[in-house]
């Protein structure tokens, strides 16, 4: 009985998401090893690591892309309870209020940018697939809220003036807003961004930085994020969780995770004296 | 101006453009009894409508959602043979052959869907081809339904079972049942089950990220594609009033893709033009040649070209023309304007 009581961990109650003893296994490659971390309310949470740490792994044990081999993802929903991600099906994550973007930004090239961040409400849509296909009342004024949903987030992100435009045709920095701009369509309470910079210049880089910053105030949402660009990290993340090789090196404030002879370790190679 | 507005508000609303569009399809039948046109154009021009209803399911399916499918011969045999038998055999009125021709196929779409979810491309066009040749084989042997070799014919509707059609009369059903599922077509592709379906199609795992069941919106789009095709085929078996297993092989699937791929993927017109190139253009043009006109299939190696150029020069489909017509008139009329100033 007090086994069960131990296994019901609750979050602390500034946490979002704590991630327990997560093991990932391909075969014999042990990608994540007893990951341990967690992220509070309107946090902005950065997650480093050298080629290979396993960061985009751990990405996709929490987004459930991948079931674990062991160890529990507990999440705050946005309904308010805490629950393990792992029991739930990949296609659910997002109704908890866990949404992410991609590295190699995925929007449909054909449809415009409205309807991709239409595509990011598609939960949220109430009425049945019947009066939608008849386009009843009730279907059409769920529709234009909608529409009107999206267009306040595309101005929000400063790209409503090509939002008929074709995604296909943007250039990688527009894609990128658009990608961020869908994940703002289900009210999530936690945004994964799987390297926001990469392909970004050092102005559109600057840029993303104060983005993410309005997108956690505004939307008042915490924000997970792996990253190269260290400058990026360094400069907007409240804490820095660094891996290598799938396993923990270090937690801490950015400064901190700069000092810590493991981390150097890790990035740099061992001292030789 | 004001009028100007109004009308131009008018051409806008794509509902308005559908009922027009079909006002003037079914405006065919008088043409032809004034003597303007040849009879034998409702029989074209109505196979036409039937194949672009076919079509339209296709294009949910390949063109949204990116899924292929080779069966669609199979489920308009089905519809046809289900609807003729359900009319004919059992009695019952044509409203009940319609539904029971288009449901009993989509139930059969519904399994090929949850096939669908292991395999994909080339594989996926392999199994529905099986489905469909398996569906023709039965309709040659399953002779106390299907009439076998010989075939199954079939009535004009009777509408509310006291309306008895004619062809021309049957011609003008056609078009407003196909101005029904261009509606129809228009609403899911532009809400959100196309959003969906596109998503699923640009990527199976951002879909999923944004909360698309894979397994639901597969299924759905099977079940729509085979509802359009079994709808098609039950109006085909009470338009041509006869049945025959020959007709449901791969040869038409390949015309109704070829349709799609011509006229252009996503586009509800587009189907319609495609279906137009593909199927009528053909009989009413082609054949009158001499000498090239009496060559056996000539019309698959017309579309064989077709599809050819249209991948090489159009890869939007050939509904694309019309756009690029449109935007050639603006600019001379906007340098008429310009020099006239």
């Amino acid at each position: 009985m007090s086994e069960q009581i131990v296994l019901l961990v609750q979050l602390n109650e500034n946490e979002i998401l704590r991630v327990e003893n997560l093991s990932m296994h391909f075969g014999g490659l042990k990608a994540v090893e007893q990951l341990t971390f967690s992220i509070n309310e309107h946090e902005i949470f950065g997650l480093i690591g050298p080629n290979g740490a396993g960061k985009t792994t751990v990405f996709n044990c929490i987004t459930q892309f991948y079931k674990p081999s062991q160890g529990r993802v507990l999440f705050r929903t946005k309904q308010g309870q805490t629950e393990d991600l792992v029991s739930q099906k990949v296609h659910n994550i997002i109704r908890k209020g866990l949404v992410r973007t991609f590295q190699n930004v995925e929007l449909v090239s054909e449809l415009s940018l409205m309807d991709n961040v239409l595509v990011g409400g598609h939960i949220d849509f109430k009425s049945s697939g019947f009066s939608q296909a008849l386009r009843l009342p009730k279907a059409r004024r769920e529709e234009k809220a909608m529409r009107e949903k999206a267009e306040r987030i595309l101005a929000f992100m400063g790209i409503d003036h090509l939002k008929d435009a074709m995604a296909g045709g943007q250039p990688y920095g527009i894609r990128k807003k658009v990608e961020m701009a869908r994940t703002l369509m289900c009210d999530p309470k936690l945004i994964i961004l799987d390297e926001p910079a990469a392909g970004l210049n050092d102005v559109e880089t600057q840029q993303l930085a104060e983005t993410i910053r309005e997108v956690r105030d505004s939307y008042n949402c915490a924000i997970l994020l792996v990253e190269h660009d260290m400058r990026l990290v360094m400069e907007i993340c409240d804490r820095v969780c660094a891996i290598s090789f799938g396993k923990f090196l270090a937690c801490d404030t950015p400064e901190n995770i700069q000092k810590n002879s493991l981390v150097q370790e890790a990035y740099l190679g061992e001292k030789e004296d | 101006m004001k009028q100007d507005s109004s009308l131009t508000k008018i051409s806008k609303s794509p509902y308005l453009r559908f009922v027009l569009f079909g006002l003037i399809l079914s405006m065919l039948p008088a043409l032809t009894s004034g003597g303007i046109l040849k009879t034998s154009w409702i029989g074209i021009i109505g196979g036409t409508i039937i194949y672009s209803i076919a079509a339209l399911g296709l294009n949910l399916l390949l063109g949204y959602s990116g899924l292929i499918s080779l069966g669609t011969a199979g489920f308009m045999g089905l519809g046809a043979y289900i609807s003729a038998y359900v009319t004919g055999n059992m009695g019952l009125p044509w409203e009940v052959g319609i539904l029971a021709a288009v449901i009993i196929p989509v139930i059969l779409g519904v399994l090929i869907g949850l096939a669908s979810l292991r395999m994909e491309g080339l594989y996926l066009g392999i199994v529905t081809l099986c489905v469909s040749e398996v569906l023709r084989k039965t309709f040659d042997e399953l002779e106390p339904i299907t009439g076998g070799f010989s075939g199954k014919s079939a009535e004009y509707p009777t509408l509310l079972g006291t309306l008895k059609l004619n062809q021309s009369t049957t011609f003008i059903l056609l078009c407003v049942v196909f101005v029904l599922m261009m509606i129809l077509t228009y609403h899911l592709a532009n809400g959100q089950l196309g959003r969906a379906l596109n998503a699923m199609r640009g990527s199976n795992v951002a879909a999923q990220a944004m909360g698309v069941s894979l397994l639901k919106y597969r299924l759905i789009a099977f079940a729509l594609a085979t509802g359009y095709a079994s709808l098609a085929g039950a109006l085909y078996a009470h338009f041509i009033k006869f049945v025959y297993p020959s007709t449901w092989t791969l040869p038409l699937s390949l015309v109704i893709l070829a349709i799609i791929v011509i006229g252009g993927l996503r586009s509800i017109y587009g189907t319609f033009v495609g279906a137009l190139i593909v199927y009528a253009l053909p009989d009413l043009v082609l054949k009158r040649i001499p000498i090239i006109g009496d060559i056996n299939g000539l019309s698959y190696v017309f579309s064989g070209i077709l599809i050819i150029l249209v991948v090489l020069f159009y890869p939007g489909g050939s509904v694309k023309v019309f756009d690029d017509i449109k935007r050639l008139l603006k600019k001379l009329f906007k340098r008429r304007v310009k020099e006239n100033v």
